[in-house]
C-alpha cells in the first residue's frame, strides 16, 4: 500500500501549481483513473468486526453522488476520557445505544391463534446480558401497545388479544410486538464494542443516528464519528462534513491500495461544499450549476439547456474550457491564460513614436 | 422430505411426480440402451433437489462414452476384433447399447473411468479417450495437457487465423479475402486427430527452427526476430487474394448502369491515368499489376438525383462515373476476371486480385501453443547465433514468454521435433496418450543418441562476434503458424485527406483514409498540461477550422459578396461584418439551433 501524505503536511509545504495550472482536470484525472481500475479488481475482504461499510467504488461514487441515504451507515462512538479504559462501563453505554428487539431475547414464542395468545419464552442469558428483566420488558410492551393483556410468568411473557375476531390484525400485532425495540436507539441495529491501540474502549455500530447518540451521558461528543455525510451535516455543519467527505474519500481509496495525493481529493471535497450545501458531482450538482449554456449542454440534456437558455435570454460569456472548445478558441488555461498587458494597436503607437525621435 | 414425491420435468417443463426419481431415471437409461426408446433422449436424476430432468430438446453437446456394467466395459476384445475386420460399425455399437451419447446434465449421474484399468465396481462408462474431452481444434494441437487450461481458448484462435492450404479449389473461388501458404509444412509432432482428420492435406504452418534466445533487446515483448536467409528461402511466403465485385444495378425508372471505360466528359471522372489499366470492356486485364487508386472495374451510373429543369428544358442526363477502384494502400496482379449474371438477370463481374506477401516486420506469427509473437527484425543469417554443426535458427523466441503462460507443451514439442527431425520420422503428441516423463525420457534417449545434449540445449556462437554464449541455449523446432494479421493490410498514414461533409471534419477508418480520433479523453490529457495552443491545433486547425462573417450589429451569421465586394448579412441587412476563424462544428450548431427557432447572437470583442 502506498503512503499518502496528509493534510496537514500538505499545508506546511509550499504550493507547487503555477498560475493558470487546471488543477479540477489533473484532480479528476487523479481519481478518474484508480477509479478504473477499482471496477477491474474489487476485491472483498470478510470483515473480522462484525460491522460492515460498503467500501471500494460503490462508497467512492456514494459520496461523490452525495446520495442521501447511505447504504450501509457506521458509527463509531467513544466513551468520555474519564471512562474509556473500563470495559464495564462502555459496554453500558453500548446497552444504551444498540437498539434490541425483543425476538432477540426470546428462546422460542408459542403462538396460539384459536386462543389469541402468544406466548415468549425468554432467554435468562440474553436478558442479563443486557441488563433487563422480565418485568421491565413487560411494562415497556404495555407501555407502548394497546389492545393487549399482558401476565408474567417467570421467564415468560403470555400476550393476549383482546378482539378476538381479527386473526389478520393480531398476526400483525404479534410480528410488531416482535420487532418491539426494548432497549437502545432507533436506527442502531448493532453495536460492538472494541479496544483502540492505546487500550480504550469504544463503540462501532452499524446504522447512524448522530442526534440522538450526541445526547447520552458518558459519549465523547468531540470525537463521535458518523459515514452518512447528510447526519454529519444537520448536527456539525457544512465544515465537519467538508472534511468528512475528505477524509472518507481518501480512507476509502487508501483501503483499496491508492494513495491519492489529498490536494485532488479535498479540492473535490471543497467544490462539493463551499457554497454551504452539499453538491453532488454530476448533473444535479455542480455540473448543472455551470454558468455556460455551452458547457452544460455539451455535456449531458442537451437539448433541455438550450431551450431554457433561449427563453429567459441566457448569455454565455465563454470563460470556461468546454465552451471555448466548442467555438475553437484558445481556452483559458496554462499558456492560454497569460495575456498581453499591453495592445497591439498600443504597441505600434509606441513604435511610431520611437521612430519619429 | 424422504416422503415428498420427485418431480419429473421433460424439456424444462414439470410434467409430473414419481415416487422413486433414481429408479425412474434407470428405468428410462435401460430402455434407451434396449432401443425401445430415441436414443437421442438423455435423463438425469438430480439427487440435491430430488428432481428428474428429461431432455428430448435441440440443441445439447452429446458425447459418446463406451457403457461399462457389472465393472466390464461393454466395448469387450471380441466386438473390437469384429469393428477392425469391418464388420460392424460405430452406429452398430450405439444401437446395440454398447455406447451411448450423454448430454451435460446426464453427465452428472455418471462414473466415468479414464481407462479400462481405472474400471471398479461402481464405474458406470468408460472414455473412448481421455482425448475426447477437448474439442477438434485443440486436439489438432500437440501436448495440450501440459499446457495452462486458460491458454488453450488463445491457442484455438491462434489456429483459426493460420495462413495455409485452407481449401484446394481456391483457383475456382472469390474469397473476399485468402491467404495462401506458399510452403505449408506437415508438423513433425502431430496427433491422432490430426492424422484422422487429414489435416495433412491442408496445412497451416511450417516447422521453424527456434532457440530460445533474447537479441539485443530485439524479442522483448512477445517480439519474434527472424532470419532473413530463411525469409528469403520462402519461409512464411504466402499469397493474399481479395475479390471485388460490381453488378450491374437496375434503377427504378428504366435506368441501368452500364460496364465500360468511363468517358473523359463524365461526373467524377477520375483523370486519365486511373483508367489506364481498363480494356476496351471498362475491366483490367488480367495479369497486370494494379496500384491503390487505380480503376479495375469502370462502370457508370445514371445520376442519383432527376435532373431539374433549366431555361432550355430538361437538360441531357448526366450520368456519373462508379467505378471500382483498388483499395488504398493494396497492390497487386489481377490474377482473374468473372463475368456471371445474377438471379435478377444483371451482370456481375468479379476480379481477384493477387499479391505476395513476404514476412517483414510487423508481421504475425503464433506456434500451436499460444504463443504468439510480431516481427521486430529480420537479421542476416550471419549475424544469428549459430551451433557447432552451423545450425542456425530460423526464429528467436524471448524465454521469458514462457514461464508466465506456463505452456510446458511449447518446451515439449520443441523437443520432441528436434528429436524426430535427426531420426527422420514424425512423432506423436496426442493428449494423455503417454506421460510426461516417458515422453521426455523418450525423446532425451534419442537426442544422445545423436550426440546432441540430451534436454535439447546446445552450445551457440554470437553471429556478430565470432563469440561462445557463456550460456547453453535451449533450442528445437516448432510448428509455426503465420497469421493474417500483417501490417501491409493494416499500415495507415495521414497528413491532409478527405474531411466529412456534413462536419468538414476528418473522415474515420482506414478505407476512407481516416484520421485518428482524437477523443475526449486525449482532450482532458492536454487541458491537464495547460497546452492550450497544442488543444487549438488539434482541435480547431487540423479539424474543421471555417472562415465565418459575423455581423456587428445584430450577431448573426453572413457571407461575403464577391461581387459588390463587401461583407453581407442577410439577417439585418447591414454590412459592419468580421471575419472571425470558429470550428465549422459549432457553426453547424448555430444553424442547428436555427431550425429549433433558437437565434444565438454572438457578440463580437476585440482582444
Amino acid at each position: 500500500m502506498s503512503e499518502s501524505k496528509s493534510e496537514k503536511e500538505y499545508k506546511k509545504e509550499k504550493p507547487e501549481v503555477s498560475y493558470g495550472e487546471p488543477v479540477g482536470v489533473v484532480a479528476a484525472q487523479s481519481l478518474g483513473e484508480p477509479a478504473t481500475q477499482m471496477v477491474l479488481k474489487s476485491f472483498h475482504t470478510a470483515g473480522v468486526s462484525s460491522v460492515v461499510t460498503t467500501t471500494g467504488l460503490p462508497r467512492v461514487i456514494e459520496i461523490i453522488d452525495a446520495r442521501k441515504r447511505v447504504k450501509l451507515p457506521v458509527m463509531r462512538i467513544r466513551a468520555e476520557k474519564s471512562i474509556a479504559k473500563d470495559y464495564e462501563k462502555v459496554k453500558q453505554l453500548k446497552q444504551k445505544i444498540e437498539e434490541i428487539k425483543l425476538k432477540s431475547l426470546l428462546t422460542n414464542y408459542e403462538e396460539d391463534i384459536k386462543s389469541g395468545t402468544i406466548k415468549f419464552n425468554f432467554n435468562r442469558e440474553r436478558l442479563s446480558e443486557n441488563s433487563l428483566t422480565v418485568s421491565q420488558v413487560a411494562s415497556k410492551i404495555s407501555k407502548h401497545f394497546e389492545g393487549i393483556e399482558l401476565s408474567t410468568e417467570s421467564g415468560a411473557i403470555t400476550v393476549k388479544y383482546k378482539s378476538k375476531r381479527d386473526a389478520k390484525n393480531m398476526r400483525t400485532a404479534f410480528v410488531h410486538i416482535l420487532n418491539f425495540a426494548v432497549a437502545g436507539i432507533a436506527g442502531i441495529s448493532k453495536a460492538v464494542v472494541q479496544q483502540s491501540e492505546d487500550g480504550a474502549f469504544y463503540i462501532v455500530t452499524s446504522g447512524s443516528n448522530m442526534a440522538k447518540v450526541i445526547e447520552i451521558e458518558g459519549v465523547d461528543k468531540d470525537r463521535i464519528y458518523s459515514n452518512d455525510i447528510f447526519e454529519v451535516l444537520k448536527v456539525y455543519g457544512i465544515e465537519a462534513t467538508r472534511n468528512l467527505i475528505a477524509s472518507e474519500i481518501q480512507k476509502t481509496l487508501l483501503d483499496e491500495g491508492f494513495g491519492i495525493g489529498f490536494r485532488h481529493i479535498s479540492l473535490v471535497a471543497d467544490t462539493m461544499t463551499y457554497t454551504g450545501i452539499i453538491r453532488s458531482i454530476g448533473r444535479h450538482g455542480i455540473a448543472g450549476d455551470k454558468a455556460s449554456v455551452l458547457a452544460r449542454a455539451a455535456y449531458e440534456e442537451t437539448v433541455k439547456h438550450f431551450v431554457n437558455a433561449s427563453v429567459f435570454g441566457e448569455r454565455d460569456l465563454l470563460k470556461g474550457v468546454a465552451e471555448n472548445i466548442l467555438i475553437g478558441k484558445q481556452i483559458a488555461v496554462g499558456t492560454g491564460r497569460i495575456k498581453l498587458a499591453v495592445r497591439k494597436e498600443d504597441l505600434k503607437k509606441i513604435k511610431s513614436s520611437y521612430s519619429e525621435k | 422430505m424422504s416422503e415428498e414425491k420427485c418431480r419429473v420435468y421433460l424439456d424444462g417443463r414439470e410434467i409430473g411426480t414419481v415416487a422413486d426419481g433414481k429408479e425412474f431415471a434407470a428405468e428410462i437409461r435401460s430402455n434407451r440402451r434396449k432401443g425401445l426408446i430415441s436414443g437421442e433422449i438423455n435423463v438425469a436424476y438430480i439427487k440435491s433437489i430430488n428432481e428428474v430432468h428429461i431432455n428430448a430438446d435441440k440443441g445439447r453437446v452429446r458425447k459418446p462414452y463406451i457403457i461399462v456394467e457389472d465393472g466390464q466395459s461393454k466395448l469387450t476384445p471380441d466386438i473390437m476384433e469384429k469393428l477392425k475386420a469391418g464388420e460392424i460399425d460405430f452406429n452398430f455399437l450405439v444401437r446395440r447399447g454398447i455406447i451411448e451419447y450423454l448430454d451435460a446434465e446426464e453427465e452428472e449421474n455418471i462414473l466415468a473411468a479414464m481407462d479400462p484399468s481405472e474400471i471398479t465396481k461402481k464405474t458406470t462408462h468408460l472414455e473412448a479417450d481421455p482425448a475426447s474431452f477437448f474439442g477438434l481444434t485443440v486436439n489438432n494441437s500437440v501436448f495440450p495437457e501440459f499446457n495452462s487450461m486458460g491458454r488453450h481458448p488463445i491457442a484455438w484462435n491462434f489456429m483459426k487465423q493460420a495462413q495455409g492450404l485452407y481449401t484446394t479449389n481456391f483457383n475456382s473461388r472469390y474469397d473476399a479475402r485468402a491467404f495462401l501458404l506458399y510452403y505449408p509444412q506437415v508438423p513433425i509432432v502431430n496427433s491422432v486427430t490430426y492424422r484422422t482428420l487429414n489435416m495433412k492435406r491442408h496445412a497451416n504452418g511450417q516447422n521453424f527452427v527456434v532457440a530460445l534466445s533474447t537479441y539485443y533487446g530485439y524479442n522483448m515483448q512477445d517480439a519474434v526476430v527472424l532470419n532473413k536467409a530463411a525469409v528469403d528461402r520462402g519461409l512464411g511466403r504466402s499469397v493474399f487474394y481479395r475479390s471485388y465485385m460490381d453488378e450491374e444495378r437496375r434503377y427504378p425508372g428504366g435506368q441501368q448502369d452500364s460496364f465500360k471505360l468511363p468517358p473523359p466528359t463524365i461526373e467524377g471522372y477520375k483523370g486519365e491515368h486511373a483508367y489506364s489499366k481498363l480494356g476496351e470492356d471498362g475491366i483490367v486485364e488480367p495479369e497486370l499489376e494494379v496500384n491503390e487508386g487505380e480503376v479495375i472495374i469502370g462502370k457508370v451510373s445514371p445520376p442519383r438525383f432527376l435532373e431539374e429543369q433549366t431555361s432550355f428544358g430538361v437538360g441531357e442526363e448526366r450520368s456519373r462515373d462508379n467505378s471500382v477502384t483498388l483499395r488504398s494502400g493494396e497492390t497487386g496482379a489481377v490474377d482473374s476476371v468473372m463475368f456471371s449474371e445474377t438471379t435478377g438477370a444483371t451482370r456481375i463481374i468479379k476480379v481477384r486480385i493477387r499479391s505476395i506477401k513476404v514476412p517483414e516486420v510487423g508481421d504475425k506469427f503464433a506456434s500451436r501453443q499460444s504463443q504468439k509473437g510480431v516481427t521486430a527484425l529480420i537479421v542476416p543469417q550471419e549475424d544469428m547465433p549459430y551451433t557447432k554443426e552451423g545450425i542456425v535458427p530460423d526464429l528467436l523466441l524471448n524465454p521469458i514468454g514462457l514461464p508466465n503462460r506456463m505452456t510446458y507443451g511449447h518446451i515439449l514439442e520443441m523437443l520432441g521435433a528436434k528429436a524426430a527431425s535427426l531420426d527422420g520420422k514424425t512423432v506423436d503428441g496426442t493428449p494423455f496418450s503417454r506421460h510426461g516423463k516417458e515422453v521426455i525420457d523418450d525423446y532425451a534417449g534419442t537426442l544422445e543418441k545423436y550426440g546432441f545434449e540430451k534436454f535439447g540445449d546446445e552450445v551457440f556462437y554470437d553471429g556478430r562476434t565470432g563469440k561462445k554464449f557463456s550460456a547453453t541455449l535451449f533450442n528445437g523446432v516448432v510448428y509455426y503458424h503465420r497469421l493474417w494479421h500483417m501490417v501491409s493490410l493494416k499500415l495507415q498514414v495521414r497528413s491532409r485527406g478527405p474531411v466529412q461533409i456534413l462536419t468538414r471534419q476528418p473522415t474515420e477508418g482506414k478505407p476512407r483514409k481516416g484520421g485518428l480520433k482524437f477523443g475526449e479523453m486525449e482532450r482532458d490529457a492536454l487541458v491537464g498540461h495547460g497546452a492550450s495552443l497544442l488543444i487549438k491545433e488539434r482541435m480547431l486547425d487540423q479539424s474543421d477550422k471555417a472562415p465565418v462573417w459575423i455581423c456587428k450589429t445584430c450577431g448573426d451569421i453572413g457571407y461575403y459578396d464577391y461581387i459588390k465586394n463587401t461583407p453581407v448579412c442577410p439577417t439585418c441587412g447591414g454590412n459592419k461584418l468580421e471575419e472571425v476563424e470558429i470550428s465549422y462544428a459549432f457553426k453547424l450548431l448555430l444553424d442547428e439551433l436555427k431550425s429549433m427557432h433558437i437565434l444565438a447572437r454572438l457578440r463580437l470583442k476585440s482582444d
